[in-house]
């Protein structure tokens, strides 16, 4: 287990500067499994507009496992750090809105939290998360 | 990362220690408590006997004078105390073994040496049975085997002799008069203070352990590579990521920002261009499916105005790629297409279904009409025969006439096949016409490029064809006109094949309907004024159109009527120019003629809700949307207007036939 990790940790920093030297800015968590291309394309759309910061696409399960990554500010701690919130604030509106409908299952659909500087999206899915974190003022 | 799974492993193993030493512990309390005598409580009395015992044994030895070391044998609890009694320092504080211990030095001091060695052996053996014992004792002391007995009874006789010292000893559980009963009781207390001590420690290790579990149960944690692949591996994931992705695309192309301030600072506002300008909106284009392309055909959505559809033709480079694609196009997403649909051949003509918002129609080089299903995949869910049943030349034209109950699907290829489908059955057409020109000079055949059906008519039809003609078909017999073309009315005017054939629509207080514009490759825009009705022609008439618009540099290749705006039509050249015209301002330029791109423009099509924008095909794949602001927003006299236009119009024509010479102002090119 532990020799796995430190070998997918130095592909991680092989890929990385491979990736943040062939692209502007934006850099994957590294997996050797066969991703689709169209997934990938996505992604890199998501990634590459105007206002973007970053991606992290999470599972839901528990504990919630992050899938993939890109941008800055998702790396490393910083982006653990943010998948545990944002796995806390859609449980925590789940329930919140669980109690306020119980029977009628009106279930999440997406989130916007705009804060002063950011603003986050999170489109809910029963097993994952996409989470898109970007600056609406930026020119 | 690796701290803190050194910080988690490092808690593991602190907690395997603790529970392996909990268990150590246990296992060897388990064992002294099963030494010890009896439990706690009654102890002291037990080993008071004991004691009795002991020195009873020690006067009987004395007055027989053999080993009356029969103690030993006492069923129950010295048969496990006596092993432990060859190690005397052994134990955890129990008081049996102890006492054991105590017993069997008292006895060694006391009794003589030689009988030391006996009672060794009997007490290293002891362990064993009491039989040896006895068989040893029965060749000395035959009766002290009775003796053992009235041994049994003794302590009895004691209790009845010492009852005091029983009742004292009683009382006397808190102070102990000697100090054997305080250290059993020092003993005992702290016994049950380590006892509680430990128990104390399980619980804390227990609540750690499961505030550990926690925290590893919460935190983040990396994929293995094998999860990662399962979850790749899932259909739901890839629908996930589309639909999601989809979803944030159309939220970040919103460029409004909600929380703006309006009360701080000044913004420099955008200035809104007057209306008279045309503007470009957005230009849609996907690097992976429309490149080396060209737009074959446009659509607007009847449901969703902000939908449109285009139809693309193969790409020489895309091996691998369908050789036919359609695109449905969303305003508020501009990087990528809402959906793509695949076809095997290319696709020369689309439409959206006016009565399902879900379906497309397409057809194709092959002579195919495919239908493609939003809720579905990219592969069509229903396709005509590709054999003589369906078309098998190119399908350039497709329209659908009726109403939501009864509706149906009139194509034609280039071969002069009409066939009507019905949408829900495309395995075989409804009807099949072949339109023939008998009176030709050159050929029967009728290649038909473009078809068009008047507003609100469903049986009668215009097609334009290779040769330049445009010519009338009916679909049904009918009094006086038989099914198939109308050979006697040639509208004879352009020089070149026909590219587009439009009618005007049948909108507003006066009725324009039998109005029609041409485009064609020989540079011109003709208005014609369509017979309808009256008694049909018997000879071979010409008619001639109304007007002729030539100011185009290159073929023209698509024109359209304006949907609200009954002067306003607009046309696409191959020069990329889209001019916009308005027959009540000016008929011989356009009033805004823009440039588009480098290269041609194929198709254009008004959006259907208000005619503010036009989509616009490009041959390079590029979809084009332009607003035209309020010069489509007519006045309520552009009807009458138009009409004043249409008699100047047909005034100048007979100028120029030479009957009227009012109009003389008015250049006519040639037809």
């Amino acid at each position: 287990m532990i020799g796995i990790r430190i070998f997918s940790d130095n592909y991680f920093q092989a890929s990385q500067v491979a990736t943040s030297s062939s692209t502007a800015g934006t850099s994957y968590s590294s997996s050797h499994t066969a991703t689709t291309p169209e997934l990938e394309a996505t992604l890199q759309m998501l990634s590459s507009h105007r206002t973007v910061l970053g991606v992290l696409l999470l599972s839901r399960a528990s504990p919630p496992a992050i899938i993939r990554h890109s941008g800055v500010v998702f790396e490393g701690e910083q982006g653990r750090k943010y998948a545990k919130a944002v796995g806390r604030i859609v449980d925590a509106c789940k329930t919140g809105l669980d109690d306020i409908d119980g029977e009628t299952s009106d279930d999440l659909k997406f989130m916007r939290i705009r804060t002063k500087r950011h603003e986050l999206m999170i489109s809910p899915d029963e097993r994952f998360l996409l989470v898109v974190l970007h600056d609406p003022t930026a020119v | 990362m690796s701290e803190w799974r050194r910080e988690i492993d490092a808690k593991r193993a602190k907690l395997e220690a603790v529970r392996k030493a909990k268990a150590e512990k246990r296992r060897q309390d388990e064992l002294s408590r099963s030494n010890s005598s009896t439990p706690a409580p009654g102890q002291s009395s037990e080993a008071k006997r004991e004691r009795e015992k002991d020195r009873l044994y020690r006067i009987i030895s004395d007055f027989v004078g053999e080993g009356g070391s029969r103690g030993d044998s006492t069923p129950g609890s010295s048969i496990p105390s006596t092993p432990a009694a060859v190690h005397p320092g052994l134990g955890s504080g129990a008081l049996g073994l102890n006492y054991g211990g105590t017993r069997s030095v008292s006895r060694q001091s006391d009794s003589g040496s030689e009988r030391g060695a006996q009672r060794n052996t009997m007490v290293q053996a002891g362990g064993e049975a009491p039989d040896r014992s006895s068989v040893m004792s029965s060749a000395f002391v035959p009766d002290l085997i009775e003796m053992e007995q009235e041994l049994f009874e003794m302590p009895q006789k004691e209790r009845v002799v010492y009852n005091k010292e029983v009742q004292t000893a009683a009382f006397d559980e808190d102070s102990g008069p000697t100090i054997e009963e305080l250290r059993q009781q020092l003993r005992a207390e702290y016994e049950q203070a380590q006892i509680q001590q430990q128990q104390q420690r399980e619980k804390e290790l227990e609540e750690e352990a499961a505030r550990l579990d926690q925290e590893i149960e919460q935190e983040i944690r990396e994929l293995t590579e094998e999860e990662r692949a399962t979850i790749f591996a899932a259909p739901e994931f890839f629908n996930f990521v589309e639909q999601s992705s989809k979803i944030i695309q159309r939220a970040l192309n919103d460029n409004y920002d909600y929380t703006r301030d309006y009360t701080v600072g000044a913004q420099t506002g955008e200035d809104e261009s007057e209306g008279k300008r045309v503007k470009k909106v957005c230009a849609f284009w996907d690097e992976r499916w429309c490149k080396n392309r060209s737009i074959t055909d446009i659509d607007w959505s009847p449901r969703y105005p902000e939908l449109s559809v285009a139809a693309y033709n193969k790409n020489p480079a895309g091996i691998n790629e369908p050789d036919g694609i359609v695109a449905v196009w969303n305003q508020h997403l501009l990087e990528r297409p809402e959906f793509v649909f695949h076809s095997q051949s290319d696709v020369l003509s689309v439409l959206f279904s006016p009565f399902h918002s879900n379906l497309i129609f397409g057809g194709t080089y092959s002579g195919q009409i495919l239908l493609w299903d939003t809720r579905a995949r990219h592969l069509p869910v229903l396709k005509t025969p590709l054999s003589a049943a369906g078309h098998t030349y190119p399908v350039y034209a497709m329209q659908m006439v009726g109403t939501q109950n009864a509706h149906n699907l009139i194509t034609s290829s280039t071969d002069g096949m009409v066939y009507s489908w019905l949408v829900d059955m495309l395995a075989q057409p409804q009807e099949a016409l072949e339109l023939v020109h008998t009176g030709h000079n050159k050929t029967d055949e009728v290649a038909i490029t473009t078809l068009d059906f008047p507003d609100n008519e469903t049986t009668t039809f215009w097609v334009g064809t290779e040769e330049g003609n445009v010519y009338q078909a009916n679909r049904y017999d009918r009094a006086g006109s038989k099914a198939g073309l109308n050979q006697h009315d040639v509208y004879k005017g352009h020089n070149g094949p026909v590219t587009g054939l439009h009618f005007h629509p049948l909108a507003g207080p006066v009725d324009f309907s039998d109005l029609f514009l041409t485009c064609s490759v020989d540079w011109t825009v003709k208005l014609w004024r369509a017979k309808v009705g009256g008694k049909p022609s018997t000879a071979h008439t010409s008619v001639h159109p109304l007007y002729s618009f030539n100011e185009a540099d290159d073929y023209v290749y698509d024109v359209k009527w304006h949907p609200q705006h009954p002067a306003l039509f607009g046309s696409v050249d191959g020069a990329g120019r889209f001019d916009l015209w308005n027959l009540n301002v000016d008929t011989e330029v356009p009033t805004v003629s823009t440039v588009v791109g480098e290269r041609a423009i194929n198709k254009m099509e008004w959006d259907k809700k208000d005619g503010r924008r036009v989509a616009l095909g490009s041959s390079d794949g590029r979809l084009y949307v332009y607003d035209i602001g309020d010069l489509g927003v007519p006045r309520e006299s552009e009807w009458t207007d138009l009409q004043k236009t249409l008699g100047g119009l047909a005034g100048a024509n007979a100028a120029q036939l030479g009957l009227d010479g009012e109009q003389s102002s008015r250049t006519l090119a040639g037809r």
